[in-house]
């Protein structure tokens, strides 16, 4: 395919992320990455594009490789013909898919940017030898944060990870207003169906869920929530929305989006309750938050409706239609997040990864948090590129924040 | 069945497997055309009827002109504007029988010659959008004048001319302003053009609403439903309007609301909806701020002087950079055209389902005939029996 369409999406994306701008100057003025080995196993999409084009400019050997339901092939050509070694095409296998992330680790990265720590997994189990040169590895997602928190617990990470995801700059932006504008703009842009009136069930109420909520809620749905956490369940309470089962939420949907970031978030038994016509869409990472191989076994038939929509005759008279194959919806139909969210979340990254090949040999073989003042940093800079300013603790307020003695 | 489909002039027969997978997907989200207007016009009204169909001319129209074929009229349709045609549909469309002019991108020659042979096939009936239909017929073939039993029309923008012409004492025939019915302009434009357009912006440009500030001209129907659905993603909205009354509705919605020069210097975005045309002129085009977004969300491609942008450089499909004379870039969407539909699938099904109901059941009552000459509205039963349905397939009562 061409990589005309894809270079112009990239050159977009960079027009739009100038805090990852200044990072890339600053990597290149300090040299912090040049001859360094970084793979990047991220959605194939103009904004990874860019991090990957900008770490490779600042003079980084980069590999880059993902599962293809998530590869824009004109971006991947694109991204080849900057210099950067690409591993993916679109409708790959998960064979494909494996040998892929192999390559990469055969490049043997000093630092992996992960995306459900994926290669990290996999660099600790079957490909070993790649350890032996790997720093550590920065994570994007909530749900491999959590695995590689299960892995520290028993024992088996061997290198520091940067939970890249867990950055105040990438969550609270990224999981909460990017998945929510995309993955609700995703399901519009696939069906030409109307959000205004529609029951909207969220399953899941962490920051994706909650930036899909409000989303939803703003072009007029009828939001419903459901949780297994009672503290997320009462904040989608206070927030205004409507908490229930997954049964009973199902039996009124209109729409259902799966955000917990686990796999079987839907239990048969809500599938069940599904009125004919509801849309089924997953916008968390894990490909499995619902099981689209257990609607194709009880489906009666199937087929694709429109481009990204597949009917599932459930019975006679009750079709659910999935939107983007169960794999996160704004990626499989969409774009992707918005630019600008990017922006943030991959300033995280780039800085993560400049902190692994700078301090990682004096870090533990744990999960970390980004330093707090590089978290900061990022934050400054885009309120100083949206041109808005703010107010700094005065000197009273700092001695009183620091002091623990009762006031007269 | 409808008129010589073999007559069309479209882009490409064999992209009809495409367009017919579009057309089936509206059908399936269609409940009131098919529960109450194939009903109605079950009783073989416009059997025979020569029904002309002049707008947008993607999937959801094309269920229309297909109800209508299949309820005995003679359908031939063209687009209303060729950036908004979509070619698998119209293949799909020919493949039904029905005979088609239209070809997305048309040159102006081409897109006045499509409706020139619309025309020509002498409609009693013409749905039309913009009234860009009902006027060539009067302007350059006086002679099917007569024909003509009445027109419907979709937009603000043709109800207004109709309107005009009706004051010039032109309007010979009944025209029912369908724009101007409950069920039409109380979804469509506010929820369906809402919806549509923050949408397309969103996928032309990959950009977050979030934190950004809209400038909205024209605070009609378009506009409340562009600055609600932006504020509800996230957004801020300035409102631009000339008419007092609904400023004040803009006040009280919560909307800064300021005039044109104020409004545009701190805007990320500006959408015209003013139906009119000149909305964003080449005068104020300095005042605008680099990095801009302009979209278009009203029916004229006028709306913003896209000449006076001067020619621009492609960045991505549907978005073009103009530089302004001091260095600022703004980004222009879709070309100045109806963003929603150039550069994406216009309405929500749903919306159209209401609207094109209206124009069912306008096209039903003047293939009844007796109407007086003139603008009317579609009358208030007819209008609300539509809600009533729509309201019943969504298993909501009314009453105690």
């Amino acid at each position: 395919m061409s990589g005309l369409d894809g270079a112009g999406k990239i050159e977009w994306a960079k027009t739009w992320m100038p805090v990852l701008g200044a990072v890339r100057e600053q990597l290149v003025e300090e040299g912090a990455v040049r001859g360094r080995r970084v793979a990047v196993i991220l959605p194939i999409e103009p904004k990874t594009a860019y991090l990957a084009a900008m770490l490779a400019e600042a003079g980084a050997e980069v590999a880059v490789a993902f599962q293809g339901s998530m590869v824009h092939d004109d971006v991947a050509a694109a991204l080849a013909a900057r210099g950067v070694e690409v591993f993916a095409r679109r409708g790959s296998t998960p064979e494909e898919e494996l040998r892929s992330f192999a390559e990469v680790l055969s490049r043997r990265p000093e630092v992996v940017i992960d995306d459900r720590a994926d290669v990290i997994r996999l660099a600790h189990t079957t490909h070993r030898e790649a350890l032996a040169d790997l720093i550590g590895a920065s994570e994007e997602t909530t749900s491999g944060v959590l695995a590689l928190r299960a892995m520290e617990a028993d024992g088996t990470l061997e290198v520091p990870c940067i939970a890249a995801n867990d950055a105040r700059c990438k969550y609270l932006f990224d999981n909460r207003y990017g998945s929510g504008q995309s993955t609700v703009a995703a399901v519009m842009d696939a069906t030409n169906l109307l959000v205004a009136g529609k029951r909207f069930v969220v399953v899941g109420y962490g920051w994706v869920g909650k930036g899909i909520a409000r989303r939803a809620r703003g072009l007029g749905a009828e939001v419903i929530v459901c949780e297994v956490d009672p503290f997320a369940a009462l904040e989608a309470h206070h927030d205004g929305f409507a908490v229930m089962t997954a049964e009973a939420a199902c039996s009124v949907a209109d729409i259902v989006m799966t955000a917990t970031g686990t796999r079987a978030s839907l239990p048969p038994a809500a599938i069940e309750r599904l009125r004919d016509g509801a849309l089924l869409a997953n916008a968390g990472a894990v490909d499995d938050e619902f099981s689209v191989a257990a609607l194709r076994d009880r489906a009666l038939e199937a087929h694709r409706v429109r481009e990204h929509v597949e009917e599932f005759v459930l019975d006679p008279d009750r079709s659910v239609f999935v939107v983007g194959d169960g794999v996160v919806v704004n990626l499989s139909a969409g774009e992707g997040h918005p630019v600008e969210i990017m922006d943030l979340t991959f300033s995280v990254q780039a800085l993560a990864a400049r902190h692994l090949l700078r301090h990682g040999a004096e870090l533990e073989p744990r999960v970390h948090l980004l330093p707090h003042e590089i978290d900061e940093g990022i934050a400054f800079r885009k309120l100083e590129a949206l041109g808005l300013a703010i107010d700094a603790l005065s000197e009273e307020q700092l001695r009183f924040r620091s002091s623990w003695e009762p006031f007269a | 069945m409808s008129r010589a489909p073999e007559r069309s002039r479209i882009a490409d027969p064999s992209l009809a497997d495409a367009g017919e997978q579009r057309i089936a997907w509206v059908a399936r989200n269609s409940p009131v055309l098919d529960l109450l207007a194939r009903r109605r016009l079950a009783d073989g009204a416009l059997r025979g009827k020569r029904v002309a169909v002049v707008v947008h001319l993607e999937a959801k129209t094309a269920y229309l002109a297909t109800l209508l074929a299949e309820t005995g009229a003679e359908v031939v349709c063209a687009g209303s504007n060729p950036a908004t045609t979509q070619d698998a549909v119209c293949a799909a469309l020919v493949r039904r029988g029905v005979e088609v002019h239209a070809v997305r991108g048309a040159s102006p020659d081409e897109f006045e010659a499509d409706l020139l042979a619309v025309a020509d096939t002498a409609p009693e009936i013409v749905i039309d959008d913009g009234a860009e239909l009902t006027i060539r017929i009067l302007e350059h073939r006086p002679e099917l004048v007569a024909r003509l039993r009445g027109v419907s029309e979709e937009t603000t923008t043709g109800v207004a001319r109709l309107r005009a012409l009706e004051a010039a004492g032109r309007l010979t025939f009944p025209a029912i302003a369908a724009n101007d019915a409950w069920s039409k302009h109380l979804y469509d434009n506010r929820y369906g053009t809402g919806q549509s357009t923050l949408q397309a912006i969103m996928r032309l440009t990959n950009l977050a609403v979030a934190g950004r500030r809209f400038c909205v001209i024209g605070y009609g129907w378009v506009g409340k439903g562009l600055a609600r659905y932006a504020e509800g993603l996230g957004g801020s909205v300035t409102v631009v309007e000339v008419d007092p009354v609904p400023a004040l509705e803009a006040h009280l919605d919560g909307h800064r609301v300021a005039p044109l020069y104020e409004a545009l210097p701190d805007a990320d975005v500006v959408v015209t909806a003013t139906g009119s045309v000149d909305a964003l002129p080449a005068h104020a085009l300095p005042q605008l701020k680099d990095g801009c977004l302009l979209a278009n969300a009203g029916h004229d491609d006028r709306e913003i002087d896209t000449g006076a942008l001067g020619p621009g450089d492609g960045v991505r499909p549907g978005v073009t950079r103009h530089h302004l004379t001091d260095g600022r870039r703004v980004y222009l969407l879709a070309g100045g055209r109806l963003v929603n539909i150039a550069g994406g699938d216009g309405h929500p099904i749903e919306i159209m389902d209401l609207s094109f109901s209206v124009q069912a059941l306008a096209a039903h009552l003047i293939a009844c005939g007796g109407l007086a000459p003139g603008v009317q509205r579609l009358p208030a039963e007819l209008d609300r029996e539509i809600a009533r349905t729509k309201l019943a397939t969504l298993g909501i009562e009314l009453g105690l």
